[in-house]
């Protein structure tokens, strides 16, 4: 049985060890109360925000030390030329940060000014937790936004976010190697590689690579990067993801013949394999990938290995126009704001070229209006990423669905393209991820307008 | 004689063939904590990490990038009431279902068992918005009180309680004493192993609880140490060295209190778990 | 003495008192989301949604055994009960036996034993991400290559779709060995000496003596385990969602992960709440049945 012993004696010299309230136990015990109650009270206390008037509660992600600082020195600088408005920030960590704001908004809890990842700005419109701002924002301001901003923040007609910066994607490589295998290398977006002269280039670089694993696709990362990256090669093809507008639907567009046809090349490159899986996301820098299909935030790291050596191309056109995608982190006011107009303070002075740049200068993004891309040493007319600011301003770039079921679609394009990756059958792949937006659209009614 | 140093020497090797499979993982993680970012990855592969590239500079960055005082002091404070009240709680439940004859004793030894396979993110959602609505988000209190109760813990303490000797608490009955007063008294003080082994259970599952933080938090203040983690799930490259520092720095606690506990918690978990 | 009545009275005054803060907190916190989410498996009720709520009767269920992910995910759990728990079990009485003996250290060995316990499964399962990274820089390929001397090819456990779902059992038994080992050492150490002894006069060896005085005498503990241990290994989640994501394609899904992604990462409440339901259902039954075959065996 147990470790005691069933001994009267010893059971009767037990009794008489025991103390009593006043014993050993005691004193244990009360401790353990009082600092349960003690921690109780902490709790209690701790936590709960700071309230009063003239105080503005913003909520941001927590991206890199570099970000994080500018948003800071923003936000001090900010408190320090207004007098009677002051900012209170909350950094969120990225990891968790959809999981946590969402959570927030179904208990009611937002703050008065948030950050949110662009495509999910209808979600949160059509939701009712973000107010529109369009008429706050003034001619002047929505005119040196760049159009990109401006289509991302737009639902139902009307303006819901403005940005600090938005996204750049294309193809990075090394100008030797590319002239080694003959390539021609594109001065900009309208004269990219055709999808033929990219496949050649391949097979070029794999005849003489290790491996043959020349092509870089970022396979490590996961979420939305799926979405992102690769549904513009989808719509350079002519093909989408969804039906754009009113009633618009995944069936006979994401399982069309263009979609199925551009992930059938992709199929063929992963079982050829041309694709470095870049667990350790060196592939390109350690020089074992050739091409890397990567956002503008790889260009410092990728310059520091490259050098000079490094060029930035348009993505592949795949018989409709080379394509890329746009977006990022936007701003927005929340519908529990009561002081929308001061809000739309804080949001103008993010606007300003000044805060702009300093963003920018910390993480390597396109600025967001046309003012301060003008003063941008990488991103103007002269700048060596001016292909992702050309792409975002000529129309090469195509915004992610606007709709409240976005994060669905991303989700199972995501679990589509690893399964095509895997060796799925893709029509079939692509018609059962059309089927379950499809439905989800049709449960919510598509989404009519509140 | 030599018969015997053999086969001890047999068994020692086993032992350490074991342990190197049980450590290893921890090992790596420890390594890798102290391995600059860039080189983790490789360096875990081939086992081949250079003794001359050490260094604690990730500790440094974790501290200089998250505010890790601050969450340890959260979880600490978190895990301290979950322990402490649940002890109580669930102590005193145990002895009462073990012991005790009253009216719904058998209801509520039923609902304990049913209760016991339920996990905790089936009924995240609807508790999310139970204590949304009293509005407790963003409070320590929110974070440690649906975890105070905990079937498991009760049951552990029922089949304690069941194999407890009679004896001491028939004796002090013929004393005089009540059944409250033989339950403090007697039965309580007696009963340290079991406390201390439940303890350490309820420890090591609520230590690194994710979830519930997530849904019931946004201030920092109030945030614990997982939720800390997901600080450096930014954009690839994954900082895995700091990673690895944060993991190692969270266990540690953990890991004290195991070392310290770890007697009691042997004798506890011995006469705990004998009830079938 | 007329004690009788009055002390059942106080009794049961007393027993109600004690147990009273926890069937509050119990019936609160869990018993009543638990109802909640059983209401709302029969709803369509999706998360953030503006509009109205509506009855849905069966429709949810339905959907969700029309689910290849699903009923892949019910196959997968079945598997990992049947393979894990007398796994883990095995090792678990392996390593109490070889751990209960009066050698130098042994305790220091015990400790080790019981370390990995000490990591959440968060931790763990990211540790172990690393370890069974794909190519060479996995430790899992290294190691075997090493002992195939070369022969090994490097191969992506995490996105196989046979080693996916081993790769997960592999973590998870490295994790729990530990408690159960401590759980089994206890039972071995009371075991009376001279049970032992008096088989070995009688002439039985050392497979004889485990089998006929150890196993039996060990019947309350590894009952205990296995219980225990079926439970916890139908809550596998953590692993699942740091290391493979459930793929490839669902070779690793379980349950618990299709439930959560559902009800958090796409936001359909009710249809994460019926898989919930009958994940309860499931283990209830699962649990019942191994009581009612423990307590024949006994008798």
């Amino acid at each position: 049985m147990g470790s005691f012993d069933m001994d009267p004696i010893h059971v009767e010299r037990l009794r008489q060890n025991s103390p009593g309230y006043g014993g050993k136990l005691g004193p244990l015990a009360a401790l353990a109360l009082l600092l349960a109650c003690s921690s109780l009270a902490v709790a209690c206390e701790a936590g709960k925000s700071e309230k009063g008037a003239g105080i503005l509660k913003v909520w941001c992600h927590s991206g890199r030390a570099e970000e994080r600082e500018v948003i800071r020195r923003l936000v001090q600088e900010f408190n320090e030329s207004s007098a009677d408005l002051r900012v209170s920030l909350t950094i969120i960590p990225e990891g968790s940060y959809n999981g946590q704001v969402q959570a927030a908004a179904l208990a009611g809890d937002l703050p008065d000014v948030l950050e949110l990842d662009g495509p999910f700005v209808a979600g949160y419109a059509w939701r009712g937790y973000i107010a529109a701002i369009g008429e706050r924002v003034g001619g002047e301001l929505r005119e040196d936004l760049l159009s990109s901003i401006v289509e991302q923040g737009t639902w139902g007609g009307e303006l819901y976010s403005l940005a600090m910066f938005d996204s750049g994607l294309g193809l990075y490589a090394r100008r030797g190697e590319l002239e080694q295998a003959g390539a021609r290398i594109p001065a900009s977006a309208g004269e990219a590689w055709t999808i033929s002269e990219f496949e050649a280039l391949l097979e070029n670089l794999a005849a003489r690579d290790e491996d043959g694993a020349v092509l870089d696709l970022k396979l490590n990362y996961r979420g939305e990067w799926y979405t992102y990256a690769f549904s513009p090669a989808i719509q350079s093809a002519g093909g989408d993801l969804i039906g754009r507008g009113e009633g618009g639907k995944a069936r006979g567009v994401l399982d069309g013949p263009q979609s199925v046809r551009v992930l059938r090349r992709f199929q063929s490159w992963f079982e050829k394999g041309r694709v470095d899986p870049n667990l350790d996301d060196r592939a390109f820098v350690a020089g074992r990938a050739t091409l890397s299909w990567a956002g503008h935030w790889e260009y410092a790291r990728y310059k520091q290995a490259s050098g000079e050596d490094l060029v930035v191309l348009p993505l592949p056109d795949f018989g409709d126009g080379s394509r890329t995608g746009q977006g990022s982190w936007v701003w927005s006011v929340t519908t529990s704001c009561e002081r929308p107009a001061e809000a739309m303070r804080f949001l103008r002075f993010l606007a300003e070229p000044g805060s702009i740049l300093s963003m920018c200068a910390a993480n390597g993004a396109v600025p967001a209006t046309h003012t301060a891309l003008r003063r941008s040493e990488l991103y103007r007319d002269d700048g060596p990423l001016r292909l992702f600011s050309a792409q975002l301003t000529g129309g090469w770039s195509v915004p992610r669905p606007e709709t409240p079921a976005y994060p669905v679609i991303s989700s199972v394009f995501e679990e589509a393209f690893q399964r095509i990756r895997d060796g799925a059958d893709v029509t079939r792949t692509l018609c059962e991820a059309a089927a379950v937006i499809d439905r989800e659209v049709r449960d919510n009614r598509g989404y009519p307008e509140r | 004689m030599m018969a015997r140093l053999l086969r001890a020497l047999g068994v020692y090797a086993l032992l350490t063939a074991a342990s190197l499979i049980m450590i290893g993982p921890l090992a790596v993680m420890l390594l890798g904590s102290l391995t600059p970012d860039e080189h983790v990855l490789a360096s875990v592969g081939r086992l081949d990490f250079c003794p001359g590239e050490l260094s604690l500079q990730n500790y440094a960055d974790v501290f200089h990038r998250v505010p890790f005082w601050v969450y340890l002091r959260n979880s600490f404070l978190i895990n301290a009431v979950i322990v402490l009240a649940g002890s109580v709680v669930n102590g005193f439940a145990g002895y009462a279902l073990a012991r005790l004859r009253w009216r719904g004793r058998k209801l509520l030894l039923g609902l304990v068992m049913a209760l016991l396979i339920i996990p905790f993110e089936v009924i995240a959602v609807p508790l999310f918005f139970q204590l949304s609505f009293l509005g407790w988000r963003n409070t320590l209190l929110v974070q440690a009180a649906p975890f105070v109760a905990h079937p498991l813990a009760i049951y552990l303490f029922y089949t304690f309680f069941l194999g407890f000797p009679r004896e001491l608490e028939e004796a002090a009955r013929v004393d005089g004493a009540g059944v409250l007063r033989t339950f403090f008294q007697i039965v309580l003080p007696n009963s340290k192993p079991a406390f201390a082994s439940v303890a350490i259970v309820t420890f090591l599952f609520c230590w690194g609880m994710y979830l519930w933080p997530l849904l019931m938090t946004t201030a920092e203040n109030v945030r614990p140490l997982p939720l800390g983690i997901a600080g450096f799930h930014t954009l690839p490259p994954l900082a895995w060295g700091d990673i690895l520092a944060f993991g190692v720095m969270m266990i540690a606690p953990v890991l004290l209190v195991f070392v310290l506990l770890q007697r009691w918690f042997v004798r506890g978990v011995a006469t705990t778990g004998l009830g079938g | 003495m007329r004690i009788v009545p009055r002390r059942h009275s106080y009794e049961g005054l007393a027993g109600g008192l004690l147990a009273a803060p926890a069937a509050a907190c119990l019936i609160f916190f869990i018993a009543l989301p638990f109802l909640a989410a059983l209401f709302l498996s029969f709803t369509n009720y999706r998360l953030g949604s503006p509009l109205p709520l509506e009855f849905a009767g069966l429709r949810q269920y339905a959907r969700i055994f029309g689910d290849p992910g699903f009923i892949r995910a019910l196959l997968n759990n079945a598997l990992f009960a049947l393979l894990v728990v007398p796994v883990q079990t095995a090792l678990a009485l392996a390593l109490a036996v070889l751990v209960n003996r009066r050698l130098r250290g042994i305790a220091v060995f015990r400790t080790i034993f019981f370390a990995p316990v000490v990591f959440p499964l968060s931790l763990v399962a990211v540790v172990f991400t690393l370890i069974f990274a794909p190519g060479a820089q996995g430790t899992f390929n290294g190691l075997l290559e090493l002992l195939t001397l070369g022969a090994w090819e490097p191969v992506d456990f995490l996105h196989h779709p046979w080693l996916a779902l081993p790769a997960i059992m592999v973590t998870s038994i490295w994790q729990g060995v530990g408690f159960q080992m401590v759980v089994l050492l206890a039972g071995l150490q009371d075991i009376p000496r001279q049970l032992y002894d008096a088989a070995i006069v009688d002439g039985a060896g050392p497979w004889q003596c485990f089998r006929h005085v150890t196993l039996p005498l060990l019947r309350g503990p590894l009952i205990f385990v296995m219980i225990v241990t079926t439970i916890l290994s139908f809550r596998v989640f953590d692993q699942v969602r740091i290391m493979t994501g459930g793929g490839p394609h669902h070779a690793s899904t379980t349950v618990l992960f299709e439930s959560v992604q559902a009800a958090f990462d796409r936001g359909w409440v009710a249809r994460g709440a019926a898989m919930a339901v009958i994940f309860f259902v499931m283990v209830l039954a699962v649990t019942l049945i191994q009581r009612r075959l423990a307590r024949q065996e006994r008798t």
